[in-house]
């Protein structure tokens, strides 16, 4: 069994980890209980605004305005999405249009991989100029890069909770989770209350694709293998409690690295997210039956 | 690039005046797709030679293919069967014997301690057996890991892989250049790059991308494997129609110049030169008889006279380059010239008592 | 099919009985019949060999689109995971074939049984779940699969429980059936096999089971109230379904002759998915479709060159057009359209003499047996 001292430098990259994780779930989260759409399209999203990030930094284009263009584009693209195929889809109920959600991450998925395929001899990447500053905590190194993500997650997630709690508009998208047709009834601009909730995801979305594009921009990786990670939290969660989403997701990412160093463990660590979902759920489940309501399909 | 190299051949009049027709066939990892490509070639294309294959599982998947359709195939092997058949003799050393060439050269260098990653795809024990038996020879301590592919948290496997080798080991990769850059990046972000005496990495790595993505920070660092000529900075004339052959006709070439670009050349060269001493017509006999009798050949870009022959196994390059990064691009390393494999990997020992030791190719 | 229906046929006793067939079921059965008859004797000698693989891989994905469609259209369970299912299944047949004699189609059907007990014994405590969190706990549960068998890997010939040596220089390849061991042969094998399945899925929804399944997909409450025990019928849907997977697992594993973890990964089954709602979860036509675009679709792209990142893109807007639009999928939709094309063109032809009616009574015939 490891020692103390071993453990240490992996809860550092655990919360880091964690931090992205909470960040995508967050979102997850928000976006579910605005319009009852799953985003499972999230990853894809995010890893697309990363890569022209990477695209147009690599062409020339400065630093900041780079990231800046991911995260519009991602904004961007999912509010078109919503505006689309929200519509189209209302009253499919949550199964339906989660499901949907994953033609979108197929159709990004091929395109990313048309436009910046693995073997062109690139290593698309994205790079900050806090990766390479940082300090110790014992024999660890922590980057500013780490602190910027965890601290992130933790604001982002502390930040949407008041906003939903105590904003105008945050309190209409929550109305709209609990009930579209009262809400609606009773004045709220439900159409531009959910174009703000797809755009807001959106967003989110692309600052977790540029913030895991570094140092590596993986389309696999980002499309799917963050995704559920994240939806594990959210799950964890019960697509509810955003606090929850937060520490969730912390605990995931530091369950998973924390396994590194333990050699008969370590190969199963990919198994971290499943497992935790899985568990909490089921045990979950056993003591309330859930039941049927607007929020399942 | 084996591709390009048959476009000059056929722009300057082909072998004897007979163009080549070269069906280049990719697909997916997956054993049905390869196995139906390869029926494809033979039963569909009726090619007459295979040359120029890569793939992580093609060897063992045609292997019995092959034999009894009559091939002997030049590849660019990757699994084990691109080296323990008769019927596939490769122009590259692939994953164990490259892996044994960088555990050579940072033993060389003084590494007490090292520790293997590679990634998990199939045959990770057979692949980590050369390593293994190379640092037992040399009482090194080596610890072996395997990561699934792609790689998520690269942090924590640079800090697993730093504290596994210490400051007076080594670290020795074995993966394809995006995840070995996940792991390098991760490094050098975390400040670990100097924790360890050295760190290696297996041919794939040595591709010249990879050596600009870096940065200085590596150079004298990271000793890749390079299995072939180092082509930066090489004026000689192989190296020079490389470059010439990659400009004009090198359009299509991906991931990179650096060993497997190389790697295509070659088996052109070889190919090309085989398919010239057939005085007949060209049939699958007389073609796979002609590649049988490689023997003893230069190709300016290996080390040795690469020699096909009637063996049950070839390994026909098993003496290896060593190139490090230098402002951004890859020379060779200290030490790092033609070094032969050393015999303590059985397999290697076992090659060389039926086939002998090939001199360094003048 | 409305609720009173469903629950005067479940009632009698002799609800097992299989309903005789009308006379539209009849012209489709002997289109069916003849397709079959054509697939397996007229192609086998008109195809090389390269066509010959795919279509074999087309007959085994064509049970695993069954198995799935059977979730999807019938039940309404979407597994996002039924990949891991199938790796299951192949694991199971690979490990049998190396280390017993049995024969293949001994080893068919104990694949199967393996996966369907693993299956349900997985899936059973998921099922109070419903909807969403049940599609999502089946992602969960596939991804832990596939971290497992990546970890653990597919039989290769070696020893002990896994039957995995990494350290082989020769990898055996997993032995076929001695009466079909060429390619061709094995095709014939592979279709026979699928339609043994897929008659296997055509008699559980023509009897009770099947009215049962179609109760529960309307409104499963109003199913239980009308006294049908929802959960063992839902059972009984994953059970079959991971039956037919298993076997179409070690049908795989004879025709691949070799297994990697890194086949199955989890996307395929977001792709599985796709296909079998493009090609139509609601008939078992449909499933044939799916596996025609999941595996010769691909193969002929890559004859002709084309980067197979297209047929994602085009999956993915396949599948936000069926959910939007069309959800019975090709296998609905096709049906439809011609019908629609017939009236259009029947009319066009009558135009200068008479009438619409003709064309209006043609695109008024449902397309689209539910078989």
């Amino acid at each position: 069994m490891p020692s103390w001292a071993d453990f240490q430098p992996f809860i550092v990259t655990g919360l880091a980890l964690g931090g992205i994780y909470a960040l995508s779930g967050v979102g997850l989260v928000v976006l579910y209980r605005a319009t009852g759409v799953l985003n499972l399209a999230f990853g894809a999203v995010g890893a697309m605004g990363g890569f022209i990030a990477w695209q147009l930094i690599h062409d020339g284009v400065p630093g900041w305005v780079g990231w800046l263009a991911c995260i519009l584009f991602s904004g961007l693209l999912t509010l078109a999405y919503g505006l689309v195929f929200g519509p189209a889809l209302a009253g499919r109920g949550p199964l339906v249009q989660a499901v949907a959600t994953l033609g979108l991450t197929l159709v990004l998925f091929g395109a990313m991989d048309l436009a910046w395929p693995t073997s062109a001899g690139q290593a698309p990447g994205i790079t900050f100029p806090t990766d390479n500053g940082g300090f110790t905590i014992g024999q660890v190194q922590v980057t500013w890069t780490n602190v910027i993500e965890l601290g992130a997650g933790v604001l982002i997630t502390v930040a949407t909770g008041a906003f939903l709690r105590y904003s105008k508009l945050g309190t209409a998208m929550r109305a709209m989770a609990n009930d579209r047709e009262i809400t609606a009834t009773l004045g709220v601009p439900v159409r531009r209350v959910e174009a703000a909730a797809w755009f807001g995801c959106g967003l989110l979305s692309g600052i977790a694709g540029v913030m895991l594009g570094d140092p590596s921009l993986d389309a696999t990786t980002l499309t799917f293998t963050v995704v559920i990670s994240s939806l594990a939290a959210a799950l964890i969660a019960r697509l509810r409690s955003i606090p929850v989403t937060l520490v969730a997701a912390l605990v995931i990412g530091l369950v998973h690295d924390l396994l590194t160093p333990i050699q008969q463990l370590s190969n199963y660590q990919n198994m971290t997210p499943f497992v935790l979902a899985a568990v909490v759920l089921l045990v979950a489940s056993r003591s309330q039956v859930m039941t049927r309501s607007r929020e399942e399909g | 690039m084996t591709g390009a190299y048959f476009a000059c051949v056929n722009a300057n009049g082909g072998i004897n005046g007979h163009p080549i027709k070269y069906f280049p066939l990719t697909e997916p990892i997956d054993p049905a797709q390869i196995k139906a490509k390869a029926q494809l070639l033979v039963t569909t294309d009726h090619v007459v030679g295979i040359v120029g294959t890569s793939d992580i599982l093609e060897c063992g998947v045609d292997a019995p293919y092959w034999k009894a359709q009559g091939f002997y195939v030049i590849a660019a092997g990757i699994a084990p069967e691109c080296w323990s058949t008769a019927n596939s003799a490769s122009v590259n050393m692939g994953p164990r014997y490259s892996s044994d060439g960088a555990t050579q050269y940072v033993i060389a260098q003084g590494a007490t301690k090292i520790a293997f990653d590679q990634s998990n795809v199939p045959g990770t024990q057979y692949i980590a057996g050369g390593p293994n038996a190379i640092a037992a020879s040399k009482h090194v301590t080596i610890q072996d890991f395997t990561e699934n592919v792609p790689i998520t948290s690269a942090n924590g496997i640079a800090i697993k892989l730093v504290d596994a080798a210490g400051p007076s080991g080594a670290v020795v990769l074995n993966f394809t250049p995006p995840e070995a850059l996940k792991i390098l990046k991760a490094a050098q972000q975390l400040n670990l790059e100097n924790r360890v005496k050295a760190w290696a990495c297996s041919t794939p790595c040595n591709t010249d991308y990879l050596a600009t993505t870096l940065g200085s920070k590596w150079d004298g660092k990271l000793f890749v494997n390079a299995e072939l000529t180092p082509l930066d900075n090489n004026t000689s004339p192989a190296a020079q129609l490389f470059q010439a052959i990659l400009k004009q006709y090198g359009g299509d070439v991906t991931g990179g110049v650096g060993s497997f670009s190389e790697m295509g050349f070659v088996m052109g060269e070889m190919a090309t030169h085989a398919l010239g001493t057939i005085t007949g017509p060209y049939t699958v006999a007389s073609v796979n008889a002609a590649f049988k009798a490689i023997k003893g050949y230069n190709t300016g870009l290996l080390c040795q006279g690469f020699t096909y022959g009637s063996y049950s196994e070839h390994i026909p390059n098993n003496m290896d380059y060593t190139v490090t990064p230098t402002n951004g691009k890859f020379l060779q390393a200290p030490g790092g010239g033609c070094t032969l494999i050393s015999p303590a990997d059985p397999q290697i020992a076992g090659y060389r008592a039926i086939a002998g030791t090939a001199p360094v190719a003048s | 099919m409305s609720m009173i229906d469903t629950a005067r046929h479940a009632a009698p006793a002799a609800s097992s009985r299989l309903p005789p067939m009308d006379r539209r079921s009849l012209i489709s059965t002997t289109v069916i019949a003849a397709a079959l008859l054509l697939a397996l004797f007229a192609l086998p000698p008109l195809m090389s060999l390269y066509y010959t693989d795919t279509m074999t891989q087309v007959a085994i994905y064509s049970i695993v689109a069954l198995g799935l469609g059977l979730l999807v259209g019938r039940v309404g369970l979407y597994s996002l995971g039924q990949l891991a299912v199938l790796a299951i299944g192949a694991w199971t047949g690979a490990r049998l074939l190396f280390a017993t004699g049995q024969p293949f189609i001994l080893v068919l059907i104990e694949a199967g049984l393996v996966t369907m007990i693993i299956g349900s014994l997985i899936t059973l405590p998921a099922l109070r779940l419903r909807g969403l969190y049940l599609a999502l706990i089946t992602l969960m549960l596939a991804g832990a699969v596939t971290v497992i068998l990546a970890t653990v890997n597919f039989p290769n010939g070696g020893g002990g429980f896994s039957g995995y040596n990494g350290n082989q220089l020769h990898t055996p390849h997993i032995r076929r059936p001695s009466f079909a061991g060429t390619d061709p042969a094995f095709y014939r094998f592979s279709v026979i096999v699928a339609i043994v399945m897929f008659l296997l899925v055509f008699i559980h929804l023509r009897t009770r089971p099947g009215r049962a399944w179609a109760a529960i997909k309307q409104s499963e409450p109003a199913a239980l109230a009308a006294g049908i025990n929802t959960t063992f019928y839902k059972l009984w849907a994953l059970a079959l379904s991971a039956f037919v997977t298993g076997v179409a697992g070690a049908l795989l594993a004879g025709a691949d002759g070799q297994l990697y973890s890194i086949d199955f990964p989890v996307q395929n089954s977001i792709s599985l998915l796709a296909v079998v709602l493009v090609g139509g979860a609601f008939s078992l036509a449909g499933a044939v479709v799916a596996a025609f675009l999941q595996s010769f679709v691909p193969a002929l792209l890559q004859v002709w060159g084309v980067q197979q990142d297209w047929l994602t893109i085009i999956f993915g807007i396949g599948v936000l057009q069926v959910l939007a639009t069309a959800p019975g999928g090709i296998a609905d939709q096709f049906p439809k359209d011609m019908m629609k094309l017939y009236g259009l063109i029947s009319r066009l032809w009558r135009r200068p003499t008479a009438a619409k009616p003709a064309g209006v009574a043609a695109t008024e015939a449902k397309g689209g047996d539910p078989a």
